[in-house]
């Protein structure tokens, strides 16, 4: 990761996923607020993945672009309920993880434009909210640990967080389990 | 007239509904809103407290005794993130 800052891409912890227009959607917030669940889920509608917990981002000539962070897309095994193939996968899942995951299949790709940032978080209801610029920026600092680095890149990476959320929708959305079968809509009815 | 200056470890980004700043010491973030985001960037042109106060009431709908209260509670804030400090300039 620190020679990819040398090179002016910067790791956030967040997942991407290939919406059908070509354009890359973040989701990100904390750890449990649903980003592996729901990009397995948007896997499962056939949209390409660029990593369920972290990407790179890069400022281009045409805004700023994802670059994958690949590593096993995992879910809990807990979701079988809702996605029944992974029924099929019992037999593979890690019981010492807490979360009872299982690596799961799905079509990777390699980077993409980026059309749009969600924060996650888990609630009683569904409820998407746009998020003005500030909030977005200030979330994904949180969820940019290396942007803490005191070196000469740090200035360069809030310069390029800055640039998304000025440039792509951004939206909290407080979700229910129901967005396990609605997550791909709920992106669709705000994509451009 | 009081003067601050920016600690070199504090980053700032300026965006279209206010500011973000980050102090690389502390590890610690700070938001602010349009009238915030002014002030920041009158205190990286090395404005003193009293010019910032003038300049908000010619640019802003508001009385020199609410701006400069104003000034002072944010001033007060930044240097308790430890984002700017009191100079003697």
């Amino acid at each position: 990761m620190l020679k990819l800052r040398e090179q002016a891409r910067f790791y956030v912890h967040a997942a991407g996923v290939i919406a059908p227009d070509g354009r890359a959607w973040l989701l990100t917030g904390e750890s449990g607020c649903g980003k592996s669940t729901l990009t397995y889920s948007l896997a499962r509608c056939g949209w390409p993945v660029l990593g369920d917990d972290g990407v790179v981002l890069e400022r281009g000539l045409e805004g700023v672009t994802v670059h994958g962070w690949r590593e096993p897309l995992r879910v809990s095994i807990e979701l079988a309920a809702w996605f029944p193939e992974l029924s099929r996968r019992e037999s593979l899942v890690d019981w010492q993880d807490d979360r009872h995951r299982v690596d799961v299949n799905a079509a990777f790709a390699q980077r993409a434009r980026t059309g749009g940032v969600i924060v996650l978080g888990r609630g009683d209801r569904d409820v998407l909210s746009p998020l003005a610029p500030t909030a977005a920026l200030a979330m994904l600092v949180r969820q940019s640990t290396f942007l803490l680095l005191t070196d000469d890149h740090a200035s360069s990476h809030l310069s390029v967080l800055r640039d998304l959320v000025e440039s792509v929708p951004c939206f909290t959305l407080e979700h229910t389990s129901a967005q396990l079968s609605t997550i791909r809509d709920t992106i669709l009815a705000v994509a451009g | 007239m009081t003067h601050y200056r920016i600690v070199p470890d504090a980053l700032s980004a300026s965006l279209s509904d206010g500011a973000v700043l980050l102090n690389l010491y502390t590890k610690r973030y700070f938001s602010l809103n349009d009238t915030g985001s002014r002030i920041w960037s009158l205190l990286e042109h090395q404005a003193s407290e009293e010019e910032i106060i003038e300049t908000l009431v010619r640019e802003y709908d508001v009385e020199k005794p609410e701006a400069a209260r104003a000034v002072n509670q944010l001033l007060d804030d930044l240097v308790a993130e430890r984002l700017i400090e009191p100079t003697s300039v």
